[in-house]
């Protein structure tokens, strides 16, 4: 809370420098700073765990000169609720009677994430260089990211390329384990006391992740009204990837700290399509995307979104997803024995669900009424005033992933979120 | 548990096929040309290939905290020349 009042306490005599400097000059720039800010909410509550989420946010772009947009912002996730501690699969629970879904248990989850980020990006006739920097905290994970970019128009601004690069350098609130211990034998995490405290302390030590993440995108005018686009993302990370909280029965008696491969390669490929119905003032958005990584994990998306104006103000949007992606290599719901396809995986297991074989669904409403006035400025001051409210419903649908052998029911997550921008 | 229905295919003929895509979207497009007074519909917020960010950033966060996959959303810009 104190690292957020500090934050918030820069955002603001930052924002209010910003304000007054372009205040008193502001004959010379026809736009000279934008301010947005969304909160968005997040619930779920499948079968024994529940999560809610607060995440507000503010970012500040200010154009100063033609050349040069510098942005800053600052956004947080809120997180309470309760996640799965020990995992456990159909086939221990069958050997143990009586004990059902009571051998997985649950830990409460509180945690406060912080970002502050800030960058720029100059431009220069058809080119663009951006540069960007973030850093967030939570109680037991820090992360610092760099990104640089560069996007160019071509064919008479029919073509646009962009390439991008950032790299994160992460740490991760760690258990300290025994020299002489095996993976089968690492105890998890119970909290995140004695974390980032500074030097190693008896029982706590700090992990680190570094992550490479590379991405091209080509974007293409076909006609007045349509275009599409082109986007490869791969990404390389390496370091510690477990839940460091989250516990396997592995055996009989036998619970060990999640345990997961160092490394891991992902590539996704996406195509976009974007036709504006002049008839209908609406816009219909199309994506499908195809991801692989070296987990194994495969996985395919179908989105399409359809925004509809009604008068020069106000549009509404309702949206679509379906997802479905395979289960790790390693992934069983359950190591300690049974038939295929459960049973021990080699020398990983885990408990995520996020790696087991799954669907998911989406379906989502939106509202935006925007302003921009032709001529002067609302109330003297905007020359750009917009605010939205969407709401989205996540079905998730696991086709291997249990409690126990119990089925997880009320896989469904709720979201809203309320933004507004302004622009001076 | 339900039965894995469908898996998409991806290996080698993953970069193949979006090399092969992206040869052909060249072959269709090099003679196309969207003249500078055609593009204002091109440039309507609602034809941004990354949607309403402040709407889509969000949605973006939640999925991939709970889907295994990560990469390919949308990038700014809608080829309106508005870089």
């Amino acid at each position: 809370m104190q690292l957020t009042s500090r934050w918030f306490r820069i955002f603001a005599v930052g924002f209010a420098f910003t304000s007054a400097s372009l205040a008193h000059d502001r004959s010379a720039h026809a736009q000279v700073a934008e301010f947005n800010t969304t909160h968005t909410v997040y619930y779920e509550a499948p079968a024994r765990t529940h999560m809610f989420v607060y995440s507000p946010a503010a970012d500040l772009k200010v154009t100063p000169i033609e050349a040069l947009d510098v942005r800053a912002g600052w956004e947080a996730d809120v997180v309470s609720g309760a996640s799965v501690a020990v995992k456990a699969g159909p086939a221990y629970a069958a050997t143990h009677p009586g004990s059902g879904p009571d051998v997985i248990t649950t830990a409460s989850v509180h945690d406060f994430r912080n970002v502050a980020h800030g960058g720029f990006t100059l431009r220069h006739d058809v080119v663009a260089l951006d540069a960007d920097y973030s850093y967030s905290t939570e109680h037991d994970y820090k992360s610092h990211t760099v990104s640089v970019g560069a996007r160019t128009d071509l064919f008479e601004h029919n073509t646009q390329l962009a390439i991008s690069y950032a790299r994160n350098f992460d740490f991760v609130c760690n258990r300290t384990q025994s020299p002489t211990a095996l993976p089968s034998q690492y105890t998890a995490l119970e909290n995140s006391d004695g974390c980032f405290t500074g030097g190693a302390t008896a029982s706590r030590l700090t992990d680190q992740i570094a992550i490479d993440g590379f991405q091209a995108s080509w974007s293409q005018s076909l006609t007045p009204t349509f275009a599409m686009q082109f986007v490869y993302t791969g990404q390389i990370t390496n370091g510690f990837q477990s839940d460091p909280y989250r516990s396997v029965i592995i055996g009989e008696g036998l619970k060990a700290q999640e345990h997961v491969p160092d490394n891991r390669t992902r590539n996704a490929f996406a195509v976009r399509g974007n036709l504006f119905l002049k008839p209908l003032k609406a816009a219909l958005r199309v994506g499908v995307r195809a991801y692989d990584d070296t987990w194994d994990i495969k996985s395919g998306t179908v989105d399409a979104e359809f925004e509809k104006y009604f008068g020069e103000r106000f549009r509404a949007v309702a949206r679509a997803r379906f997802y479905k992606q395979s289960g790790a290599l390693f992934w069983s719901d359950d190591y300690s024995g049974g038939n295929a396809p459960l049973g021990p995986k080699g020398q990983y297991f885990s408990g995520d669900r996020e790696l087991s074989p799954f669907e998911s669904i989406l379906v989502g409403l939106g509202a935006t009424y925007a302003v921009t006035p032709s001529k002067g400025r609302i109330l003297g001051l905007l020359t750009n005033f917009k605010i939205s409210l969407n709401g989205d419903v996540i079905q998730f649908i696991y086709n291997d992933y249990t409690l126990a052998g119990s089925e997880v029911s009320g896989s469904r997550a709720l979201m809203a979120s309320l933004s507004m921008t302004l622009v001076f | 548990m339900r039965a894995f229905l469908w898996t998409p295919t991806l290996n080698s003929s993953f970069f193949r096929n979006g090399l092969f895509l992206a040869a052909l979207a060249i072959a269709c497009t090099s003679c196309v040309t969207v003249r500078p007074q055609e593009r204002a519909v091109l440039a309507d917020p609602t034809m941004q290939f990354e949607g309403d960010k402040q709407a889509s950033t969000p949605i973006l966060h939640a999925i991939e905290n709970r889907e295994g996959s990560y990469g390919g959303s949308g990038v700014s810009g809608g080829g309106c020349g508005c870089n």
